[in-house]
């Protein structure tokens, strides 16, 4: 039931956001309103909830690609295994705890994804131009995660998350 | 077998989320895979909640603007009315020239591809990554949009439709770093590919041989040999041109003839490219 409603409102967060970064005028920079999602299960939700919601947070954001190939699940998984590893490690739970996993998270994934944009695109697609982009999308993602956190925390509650990683 | 799946069964079920991807992607590298039902039924909940939110983002920034607008609304219209009887002129002189051309074209023995009603549409959404350059079009399979199509606006070229379903599609835009259109220097017409460079901003010229006089500020055109764009659509303006020492081609940039950014209502063209008569029947 929460899977359905983070993937629901996953939908509809990116729907929203797709159109205020045109209103916005921005060109390579967007807001990972998704990865703010699976950073939050990634601390709270159980393993498997938190890894098939993250899986339909990725495959909703390669739907909206409008060239879906499979990258942003895979992205989004890893980085949910990622900063479900740091959260053993450090407490993530309060509101800025969070938003600086959403900032680390945001980071890591444009480059991650910039990366393999680059291993697989002709002539390097344009890996370095969109570089410029990332500083703005990390703090418009941490500003979009901290405001959604409230919310979030009405659907996931779970303030226990079972310890030890994968078991 | 079964104690094994039992016991690793969350290992195994997030492996396997990781790795389906995974191998997806690098199989299909960056091409992308065909709509399948989820992903038509994603595009098909999506759609209308973009389409309501442009809607509503559009009343509010219009109600803003309203006001500051009627400000100065006079001596603009005195603008408009001198614009308009040069735009008249330039109208007649077109006239002329279309006339001219169509006599020319029969002499050569062309042949008109047919070009149906051109499709008007309104964009609802930027793609949410910015490793790929794409808008959403609230015109799609049901009005006949398909991918292939080109898809400009009266300033000149926005790009082609990449995936189309449902009431909507997707069009990649030239800035992005797949992107590749057939061009010619309007002025010395000289031929060359532009690309774009994934920075939404500006495209890159190439192919055009250093010894070529090519300027800042010369027009660029599609040329039409790329079988997508029809000849004469505005792409752009060459910027930053310079000569290296090593190397046969020049390296020059292009600012889009269009605002992709901001860009509102497109025209998609349904096959329009016109050809030799000597180069379609054989």
């Amino acid at each position: 039931m929460k899977f359905l409603a983070f993937t629901g409102l996953a939908l509809l967060l990116l729907s929203v956001e797709s159109v205020v970064v045109k209103f916005l005028g921005l060109e390579v920079t967007r807001i990972d309103v998704g990865l703010a999602l699976v950073v939050f299960v990634a601390l709270r939700a159980t393993t498997v909830e938190g890894a098939f919601t993250a899986f339909a947070a990725g495959y909703l954001l390669d739907a909206f690609t409008g060239r879906p190939t499979g990258l942003y699940p895979f992205l989004a998984v890893l980085t949910f295994l990622l900063v479900r590893a740091a959260g053993q490690v450090v407490d993530g739970r309060s509101r800025g705890g969070y938003a600086l996993f959403v900032a680390a998270a945001t980071f890591g994934h444009a480059l991650l994804a910039l990366f393999f944009g680059w291993l697989t695109a002709r002539q390097g697609g344009g890996a370095g131009s969109a570089l410029a982009g990332v500083p703005l999308q990390v703090l418009l993602s941490t500003v979009a995660g901290v405001a959604l956190f409230p919310l979030l925390k009405r659907i996931e509650p779970g303030d226990h998350p079972e310890p030890g990683g994968l078991r | 077998m079964v104690r094994f799946l039992t016991r690793y069964r969350e290992p195994l079920i997030v492996g396997a989320l990781l790795v389906y991807p995974l191998v997806s992607y690098l199989s299909s590298g960056h091409r992308g895979r065909e709509p399948n039902f989820a992903d038509r039924l994603i595009l098909a909940i999506s759609s209308p909640v973009q389409a309501a939110c442009t809607w509503a983002f559009n009343g509010v920034g219009r109600a803003a603007s309203g006001y500051v607008a009627l400000k100065g609304a006079h001596e603009e219209a005195q603008e408009c009315r001198a614009s308009l009887a040069e735009a008249h002129a330039a109208v007649n002189a077109l006239k002329e020239a279309e006339a001219e051309n169509a006599r020319l074209k029969a002499a050569l023995g062309y042949v008109e591809a047919t070009v149906d009603q051109e499709i008007v549409a309104r964009v609802i959404g930027l793609n949410p990554t910015a490793q790929f350059q794409s808008i959403r079009i609230n015109r799609g399979e049901d009005q006949g949009v398909r991918p292939g199509m080109p898809v400009l606006t009266p300033d000149g070229v926005v790009g082609q439709v990449v995936r189309s379903v449902g009431g909507s599609a997707d069009v990649m835009l030239l800035t992005d770093a797949s992107s590749r259109v057939g061009a010619v220097l309007q002025r010395t017409r000289v031929r060359a590919t532009v690309t774009g460079l994934g920075d939404g901003r500006r495209l890159s010229l190439n192919l055009v041989r250093r010894e070529e006089d090519t300027r800042d500020g010369d027009e660029v055109v599609t040329s039409g040999t790329d079988g997508i764009f029809p000849p004469g659509l505005h792409v752009g303006t060459v910027h930053d041109v310079g000569r290296p020492a090593v190397g046969m081609f020049l390296t020059a940039t292009v600012k889009p003839a269009v605002d992709l950014a901001r860009v509102e209502e497109v025209l998609v063209i349904p096959v329009a490219l016109t050809l030799p008569a000597a180069a379609v029947t054989r």
